[in-house]
C-alpha cells in the first residue's frame, strides 16, 4: 500500500540567530506531504530558501522549529536513507569512480559480503551509464560524468528518498537532458520518493508530479502547488509537444516574474536591516 | 608523421621529468623527439643556455676577485683550488676504504692482494724517481733564472754599500775635523751641530736604499715560479701515494686482524703446551693465565673494525643519518598532533600558546637544552646497552659511529623540524571541504573511516608541503647543532676545518658548502616528487 503522508515536513521553520535583533527567519511554517514514488520540485528565486528546505532533510541543516517525518520515523541528522546528490559532484578526488561509490556502500551494507558489494557497486555504476569508466578519477572524468558517479552513489544506498539540491546546475543543456532522463529512469524503477530543488522552469514541468512554487525569503512559505497529470514514464518530444506543457511553463513564470516584482516593491517599503540581510543571503547562495 | 610508440615513450618521458620538477630537461627533449625544433631551441637558449653561461660568469668572477682578498688564512681559494681540494677529500676517503678492506681481507687473498700492490709501488716509485729528477731539474734551472736575476741587483747592492761606507767613513772623519776646530775655538759649536744632523740624515737616507735592494733581493727569493712549486706538489703527492701502499701492505701483513688474531692463538697454543711439560707450580700458574689472555684477545682482534679516520664521504653519511632520525621523529610527533589540532579545537587552544613560544627559539638553545637532558640519560655512554648494541660490530648501523651528540644533534633538529609540519598538518585538516564532509555526514561514515579515507587524503598535500619545509629547516639546522656540538657530520668539518687552519683548511670549508648545498637540494627535490605524486590536485607544483 502506498503510504499518502510517506515524507511529512510539519510547520519546518529555519532561522538563524541575529546578535543585534530578533532571529533571522529564512524559512517560515512550512507544510510538504509527499506520498511513496512521489517526484516533486521546489522552485524560487535565488535565496528563497529552498535549498535550505532540502537540505533540512537531508539532516544537513539544523532544524530550528517544526519536524520533518520519513517512513514514520522523525529524522535526527543525516543518514543513508535519504541520499543526497549535490549540486558540485562532492567526489573525492584520491578515489576512482568504483572507489567512491564503494564508500558508501561499504558503511550503509556491513554485513553483505564482499561479492555482495562489489555487485551493488558495479549495478549502480552500470545504471548510470559509467561501466567503462570505474577505473577512473574524478580528474579523468566530464563533469556530466563527474555527476553520475554521484548519482550512482546516492542510488546505491538503496535511500528511500532521493534529494537532488541543484544536481544540472552546473551542466549544459544536452548532459542535462541525459540526466534528467537517467534519473527519471532510476527513480520510476526503485519507486524513489524524491525531491529536486531548481531554477530551471522546464526541467521542474518535465520530472516532477507536484511542483512547489515558494515565495523570497525571508519569511520563505509554500507560494502554489502546481500538481502535473502526466502518465509515466514520460516521453521527452512528447510531452514537448503537449500544450499542457506550454501551459504549466507559462504559469510557473508568471508565478516567478511576479514574485520578481514584488521583491523589486518590497525593497521600497521595508526597513534597511532586513534588506542587508537578505541580500547578503542572496549572495551567499 | 605520427608515431604511437614514439609518441608514447615521449609522453612518458616527458611526465617523469614533470614530476620530478626539472622542467629545464622539457625542450631538450622535446628537440630530440623533433617537437617544433625552432621553439625548442629558443627555449634551450633562454631557460638553459643563458643559465649556464650566468653560473660560468660567477666562477670567472669568483676567480678573478677571490685571490685579491688576502686574509688570516691566506687568500680566497679559487674554483679550481676547491675542486682539488674535494679531489684531496676524496681520494682520502678512498684510501680509508682501501685500508680497511686490506685490514679486513682473510686467507689466501692476501698473498695475492700483497703481490698486487708491490707491484703498484715499484710502478709508483719509478715514477716518483722521474718526478723527483724533473722537480729537482725544475728548481735547479729555476734557481738559476733567479740567480741571475738577482745578480745584477746584488751587484749593485754591492757597489752602494761599499760607496756609503766609503762616503761614513769620510764624513766621519770631516766630522772630527770640525770637533777639533771648534775645542781650538776656530769653529762655532753650532757649525758641528748642523754638520752632525746633515750627516745622520744622509746615512739613514742611504741605509734605506740598501734596504730598499735588499727587499727586492728577498721578493724574488721569497717567490719561486709556480711551476717549480706544482712539480714539487706532484712529487710530494706521489710520495703519499707510495706511503699510503705500504700502509695497506702493513695492514695485509702483520697489521691485519686475522694475522694478529693467529699470532695471539699461537701464543696461546705455545701457553698451552708448556703447561702440559712444565713441573714447576709458578710456571704452570703463569702459563694458563696467559693462554687465557690470549686467546680472549685473539678472538676479540678477529672480530675488530678498521678505526677508520673521519671522512668527508663518511661525515656526509652521518649528517643525512641524523637528519633523517631528526626528521622522522618530527614527522611521529607533529602528524598525528597536527591532526588532532585539525580536528578538534580545544586541542588547537591547547597548542597555540606552545607553539606560539617554541617556535621562535634558536635552534642553539634547543641544542644546549637537549646536550642537558640527554647527557643525563647516558651518564657512561660507553658502556650503555643502547650504543653497545647499535655500535656492535655485527650491526650494520656501526658504521655511523652513533653518540649522545648524534641523538641530541637529531634531537634538536626534530624540534626545530617540529613546527612547520605541524602547522602545516593542521591547516590541512581544517581547510577540508565542507562539501566532503557533508558526504560523509549523509553516508555516516565512522571516526576511522572519515579520518583515514577523507581528512587525511584530504590534507596529504598541505601536509607535505609542511614536511618539506621541515625537511629544509632541519638540515640547515643539524650542519650548525653538529659544528655546535661536535658530533660527527659535515658540521663538524666544517668546524674543524676552521680550527686547523691549514693551507687547504679554506678550501675545504668551500667544499663543504657546495656538499651542504647540493645534498640540501638533493633533499628538497625528493620531497617535492613526494608531495607531487600523493597530491590529487594537478596545479600543485613547486
Amino acid at each position: 500500500m502506498i503510504s499518502k503522508r510517506y515524507v511529512e515536513i510539519s510547520n519546518l521553520v529555519k532561522s538563524y540567530p541575529n546578535p543585534f535583533g530578533d532571529d533571522f527567519r529564512v524559512v517560515e511554517n512550512l507544510n510538504i506531504n509527499m506520498f511513496q514514488g512521489e517526484f516533486i520540485s521546489l522552485i524560487g528565486h535565488s535565496g528563497c530558501g529552498k535549498s535550505t528546505v532540502l537540505t533540512m532533510l537531508a539532516g544537513l541543516n539544523e532544524i530550528s522549529e517544526g519536524g520533518i517525518i520519513v517512513d514514520n520515523k522523525e529524522i535526527d541528522g543525516a543518514g543513508p536513507d535519504r541520499a543526497v546528490v549535490f549540486q558540485a559532484p562532492c567526489l573525492m578526488p584520491w578515489f576512482n569512480a568504483y572507489e567512491n561509490v564503494m564508500l558508501g556502500v561499504e558503511n550503509v551494507y556491513p554485513h553483505a559480503t564482499k561479492q555482495e558489494r562489489h555487485e551493488i557497486v558495479e549495478y549502480s555504476l552500470a545504471r548510470v551509464g559509467l561501466a567503462d569508466s570505474m577505473k577512473k578519477f574524478p580528474k579523468e572524468l566530464s563533469g556530466g560524468m563527474q555527476q553520475r558517479v554521484g548519482i550512482a552513489r546516492a542510488i546505491a544506498l538503496k535511500p528511500k528518498v532521493l534529494l537532488l539540491d541543484e544536481p544540472f546546475g552546473r551542466l549544459d543543456s544536452l548532459t542535462r537532458m541525459e540526466l534528467q532522463d537517467v534519473i527519471l529512469d532510476i527513480v520510476a524503477q526503485e519507486k524513489l520518493t524524491s525531491m529536486i530543488v531548481t531554477h530551471d522552469v522546464d526541467e521542474a514541468v518535465f520530472m516532477s508530479d507536484r511542483v512547489i512554487m515558494m515565495t523570497n525569503g525571508p519569511l520563505a512559505r509554500i507560494g502554489e502547488v502546481m500538481s502535473l497529470h502526466w502518465e509515466r514514464p514520460r516521453n521527452r518530444a512528447e510531452i514537448l509537444t503537449d500544450p499542457l506543457f506550454f501551459e504549466y511553463r507559462e504559469h510557473l513564470l508568471s508565478f516567478l516574474e511576479q514574485r520578481a516584482h514584488l521583491k523589486s516593491h518590497l525593497h521600497d517599503v521595508e526597513d534597511n536591516r532586513q534588506f542587508t540581510n537578505e541580500n547578503l543571503l542572496k549572495f551567499s547562495f | 608523421m605520427a608515431n604511437p610508440t614514439k609518441d608514447k615513450i615521449k609522453y612518458s618521458i616527458l611526465k617523469v621529468i614533470d614530476v620530478s620538477g626539472f622542467k629545464v630537461l622539457d625542450p631538450p627533449v622535446r628537440l630530440l623527439f623533433k617537437e617544433e625544433p625552432q621553439k625548442q631551441i629558443r627555449d634551450i637558449s633562454r631557460y638553459m643556455l643563458l643559465p649556464i653561461v650566468f653560473v660560468f660568469a660567477c666562477l670567472a668572477a669568483w676567480t678573478v676577485l677571490g685571490p685579491n682578498h688576502k686574509t688570516k688564512s691566506g687568500e680566497v681559494p679559487t674554483p679550481t683550488r676547491v675542486w682539488d681540494a674535494w679531489k684531496d677529500s676524496y681520494r682520502f676517503h678512498e684510501k680509508e676504504s682501501e685500508k680497511e678492506q686490506a685490514f679486513m681481507t682473510t686467507g689466501e687473498d692476501r698473498g695475492a692482494e700483497v703481490e698486487k700492490i708491490e707491484a703498484l709501488i715499484q710502478k709508483q716509485e719509478g715514477e716518483y724517481a722521474a718526478l723527483e729528477a724533473d722537480s729537482q731539474s725544475i728548481a735547479a734551472q729555476a734557481k738559476e733564472k733567479m740567480e741571475s736575476e738577482i745578480a745584477p741587483i746584488k751587484a749593485e747592492y754591492d757597489e752602494l754599500k761599499a760607496l756609503s761606507f766609503s762616503q761614513k767613513k769620510e764624513r766621519k772623519s770631516a766630522e772630527e775635523a770640525l770637533a777639533q776646530k771648534v775645542a781650538n775655538k776656530t769653529a762655532e759649536p753650532q757649525q758641528l751641530v748642523t754638520l752632525i744632523k746633515e750627516n745622520g740624515i744622509k746615512s739613514e737616507s742611504e741605509k734605506e736604499e740598501l734596504k730598499l735592494i735588499k727587499t727586492k733581493i728577498d721578493l724574488i727569493r721569497s717567490n719561486p715560479p709556480k711551476e717549480v712549486k706544482a712539480a714539487q706538489l706532484a712529487a710530494n703527492k706521489l710520495a703519499d701515494e707510495i706511503q699510503h701502499s705500504k700502509k695497506r701492505i702493513d695492514y695485509l701483513t702483520s697489521g691485519n686482524r686475522e694475522v694478529k688474531g693467529d699470532t695471539l692463538l699461537a701464543k696461546a697454543a705455545d701457553a698451552s703446551t708448556q703447561l702440559n711439560t712444565t713441573t714447576d707450580g709458578g710456571e704452570a700458574y703463569k702459563q694458563a693465565k696467559s693462554l687465557v689472555s690470549n686467546t680472549e684477545k685473539a678472538e676479540k682482534t678477529k672480530g675488530q673494525q678498521y678505526p677508520r679516520s673521519a671522512s668527508i664521504v663518511w661525515q656526509t653519511y652521518r649528517s643525512l643519518i641524523t637528519v633523517i632520525i631528526g626528521f622522522s621523529l618530527a614527522c611521529l610527533v607533529a602528524i598525528p598532533l597536527g591532526i588532532m589540532c585539525g580536528l578538534n579545537r580545544i586541542v588547537m587552544a591547547c597548542l597555540t600558546p606552545i607553539i606560539s613560544i617554541f617556535r621562535p627559539v634558536s635552534p642553539v638553545v634547543w641544542l644546549l637544552i637537549f646536550q642537558i637532558i640527554i647527557g643525563a640519560f647516558f651518564p657512561d655512554p660507553e658502556k650503555h646497552p643502547l650504543f653497545l648494541f647499535l655500535n656492535d660490530q655485527a650491526n650494520p648501523l656501526s658504521y655511523f659511529q652513533t653518540n649522545p651528540a648524534m641523538i641530541f644533534s637529531a634531537c634538536t633538529v626534530a624540534v626545530c623540524a617540529l613546527w612547520p609540519a605541524l602547522v602545516n598538518t593542521a591547516l590541512g585538516v581544517s581547510s577540508i571541504d565542507p562539501d566532503h564532509l557533508n558526504v560523509a555526514k549523509v553516508l555516516r561514515l565512522g571516526f576511522w573511516s572519515r579520518l583515514f579515507k577523507i581528512i587525511i587524503p584530504s590534507s596529504l598535500p598541505l601536509v607535505f608541503a609542511g614536511l618539506r619545509i621541515s625537511l629544509g629547516v632541519g638540515w640547515m639546522v643539524l650542519i650548525a647543532a653538529e659544528a655546535l656540538s661536535s658530533s660527527d657530520g659535515l658540521g663538524k668539518f666544517v668546524w674543524d676545518e676552521y680550527q686547523n687552519g691549514s693551507s687547504q683548511s679554506f678550501a675545504n670549508i668551500i667544499v663543504a658548502c657546495f656538499v651542504v648545498g647540493i645534498i640540501g637540494f638533493f633533499l628538497d627535490r625528493v620531497m617535492i616528487v613526494l608531495q607531487r605524486l600523493v597530491s590529487f590536485d594537478e596545479s600543485a607544483s613547486l
